[in-house]
């Protein structure tokens, strides 16, 4: 904390004497997320021993010309917030650095957030909801002396908590612009190469039958033709120790891996459809090998998101598909060294005056997505595999997504959704059984002024086992621009125990104005995954009134 | 105590924020890059910048009405639109084909690391910036039905 103190302080005085000054810019941002967990007998709530929690984020930059300084601190008082990162602990500095930017080299020292390619083989990249701060603490340069050629390299140690890991990390990264090269002038083409080493010394295995270094390589292309677009990414991971259970580093069971990402689509005015396709092997990369599989995504080296149309509705949001990058061969029933799959996507807009599209027009949007474990021959006990290239072994999850929004005059519109899904939860999250779902949501707006409107959802789960059917509705009423309140509920009726037909109710408001959110919310979280960008954290049930707060300055 | 201090101290940094375009570059979605220092640089035009994603229910209305308005927008207003699109690759190849499909007629760029958005210390979406001389000078934080007419306002006045 007085650290913080001690460098805001530095900062407020240099900003303020700088004032004169032209072109000096002083800018930031403040986020509060704080939790009072109240105690309830009905829920299956353990009461945590510090009740008041909060996480706080406050981003300080300075700008001058060409240079960019920047410092966070976070603070997590009494304790963070329920199942972020124990690591996240009190008051401290968390992140800083200073940036030199022209037109053709940008240099950084101290953390940086940086990505190659997809991100399949590395990105750094923060989430505070889902606990993700994964920057690398070093130095970054970013060389483009031409418009054809950008080369990346970056050295560091990736943040864990408010310290940084013991192993080294490496990257470097080409990207070539085909098509401005040659001038072409309809199409796009580049192309991309990248290399990231982790070296990391495992101390608790003194003759290691794998390197210290583990070495991966990426090439990548994306093309681009008028309507016509595709783009592939094929990566490349050393043989090393697979980690089947977190802090189990085994000496007996070394692997290679791999991936492999394909995108394609067409679109036009009105028309757009797009699939992509992916295989993981044995891709789970974290800066320390221990690591692998923590439920905090602590550590994090790449970005595996599920590929899957990220959902709007609560009970959409139930089942939701992780991506199974890793190794997991624990009995005969449970057999996973990746996945294999993909999705497709469809939007289209039924033209205004059309018959379909009626007056104001209707838009649709499909969405089909279809994951299976990589297939392949699994020896155990021996623990061993040879997958098979488009092996496709057992189904892991499938769902088909319909979604029409329909405006009907200036004061209407109206969104209809249907879902099904089959979600394996015996091979995604290694527990039992197998959920067979479906899903209608219903949701309208209506404006009674140019400012005022009421949103109202309906929802339904079918479920054909585990916790069974759900009814959720959600009313929002915007008072004015500046003023809206809520209420929901999300009501596990159909739960075979009478104990667990629980409410999951919330009641809240929120206030912006300008550049400042503030929102207070009583109720009841569900327990389960709270995901973003098809990451997931897991939160237990509790209840209690929240309070957050963003703002900009 | 010190959050207070904190508070107080954040407050001041309110009175002498003035903030401008980062000299960054970033992807349209014909993979071209595009300099928001040299790109948006019009003298006293008014650039509108939507952040957003595909999953964003709220974003998407907000760009729904404003696709639906600007042209009548731009008979008293000098101004364009710029859609951010905040997708990180797991849901970046929706951005085209739903662009596309929806029909919008303004600039895409993909802030695919979130660069930019972090760099404006953006929590949650939809979220919008008015730039003029390269200056920030309005934000609006969320969207709610209306928000546009409030915002045309606003534009009027600048």
């Amino acid at each position: 904390m007085k650290k913080v103190l001690f460098c805001l302080s530095i900062l407020f005085s240099v900003g303020a004497s700088a004032q004169e000054k032209e072109k000096l810019n002083f800018f930031g941002g403040f986020e509060s997320n704080s939790q009072w967990y109240l105690k309830y007998t009905d829920l299956n709530v353990e009461h945590p021993k510090h009740p008041i929690r909060s996480n706080n984020y406050l981003f300080l930059n300075l700008k001058y010309k060409g240079w960019t300084a920047g410092i966070q601190g976070e603070s997590y008082e009494d304790e963070a917030l329920l199942n972020y990162n124990p690591k996240y602990n009190k008051t401290d500095v968390a992140t800083y650095f200073v940036q030199y930017k022209n037109e053709t080299v940008d240099l950084t020292a101290g953390y940086f957030y940086e990505q190659f390619g997809s991100g399949l083989l590395m990105r750094q990249w923060e989430d505070r909801q889902l606990g993700i701060n994964n920057a690398l603490r070093g130095g970054r340069i970013i060389f483009t002396p031409t418009k054809w050629f950008t080369l990346k390299g970056v050295y560091g140690r990736q943040r864990t908590g408010f310290d940084v890991t013991d192993s080294d990390i490496y990257g470097t990264d080409f990207e070539f612009g085909i098509s401005d090269i040659f001038k072409m002038e309809t199409t796009e083409l580049s192309i991309g190469l990248s290399y990231v080493g982790r070296d990391e010394k495992m101390l608790t295995i003194p003759d290691p039958n794998f390197a210290d270094r583990t070495d991966a390589y990426a090439g990548r292309i994306n093309f681009a033709h008028k309507g016509y677009y595709a783009s592939a990414e094929y990566d490349y991971k050393s043989k090393d120790a697979v980690v089947e259970k977190k802090e189990e580093v085994k000496n007996t069971f070394i692997k290679p891996g791999n991936a492999l990402l394909v995108n394609m689509g067409y679109s036009k005015k009105g028309f757009g459809i797009d699939g992509t396709f992916r295989r993981l092997e044995n891709m789970s990369f974290y800066s320390e090998r221990a690591a692998n599989k923590n439920q905090f995504n602590d550590r994090i080296m790449n970005f595996l998101p599920s590929l899957t149309k990220q959902q709007h509705y609560n009970l959409a949001n139930i089942y939701v598909y992780q991506a199974q990058p890793g190794v997991n061969l624990a009995d005969n029933t449970v057999l996973k060294a990746g996945e294999i799959g993909g999705q497709i996507d469809l939007f289209y807009n039924f033209k205004k005056g059309s018959a379909l599209g009626g007056k104001h027009g209707t838009k649709l949007a499909l969405n089909y997505a279809d994951w299976h474990a990589l297939g392949g021959d699994f020896y155990l006990p021996k623990k061993d595999y040879n997958t098979d290239y488009f092996g496709f072994g057992k189904r892991m999850f499938t769902e088909y997504n319909v979604e029409v929004t329909k405006k009907w005059n200036e004061k209407w519109q109206s969104m209809f959704s249907y879902i099904n899904q089959y979600y394996n939860a015996k091979l995604i999250e290694e527990t039992y059984g197998v959920v067979k779902t479906n899903v209608l949501a219903a949701e309208g707006t209506y404006k009674f002024t140019a400012t005022r409107s009421i949103r109202i959802v309906g929802e339904h789960l079918w479920a054909d086992t585990d916790k069974k059917n759900w009814a959720a509705a959600t009313a929002e009423f915007n008072i004015n621009p500046k003023f809206s309140v809520y209420g929901s509920d999300m009501y596990n009726y159909g739960n075979d125990d009478p104990e667990m037909q629980n409410h999951y109710y919330n009641v809240g408001g929120a206030f912006r104005r300008k550049s400042t959110r503030i929102a207070l919310n009583y109720g009841r979280q569900r327990g389960g995954l709270v995901c973003v960008g098809g990451v997931c954290r897991y939160v237990p049930e509790s209840s209690g009134i929240s309070l957050s707060l963003n703002t900009t300055f | 105590m010190k959050k207070i201090q904190l508070l107080l101290l954040f407050v001041g940094f309110n009175l002498f924020a003035q903030k401008e375009l980062p000299n960054l570059s970033l992807n349209n979605l014909d993979g071209k890059s595009v300099s928001l220092k040299t790109e948006f640089a019009e003298k006293d035009k008014i650039y509108i910048f939507s952040f957003w994603a595909t999953w964003c229910t709220p974003c998407i209305q907000e760009l729904d009405e404003m696709n639906d308005v600007q042209e009548e927008w731009k008979k008293s207003v000098n101004f364009e639109i710029v859609a951010i699109a905040t997708d990180d690759s797991r849901t970046q190849k929706r951005v085209k084909p739903l662009i596309n499909g929806k029909g919008w007629d303004f600039k895409v760029l993909l802030d695919t690391n979130q660069d930019f958005k972090r760099y404006l210390s953006i929590v949650n979406i939809p979220y919008t910036i008015v730039v003029k001389n390269q200056q920030i000078v309005h934000i609006q934080n969320g969207y709610v039905p209306g928000n546009e007419n409030e915002l045309l306002a606003k534009l009027k006045s600048l």
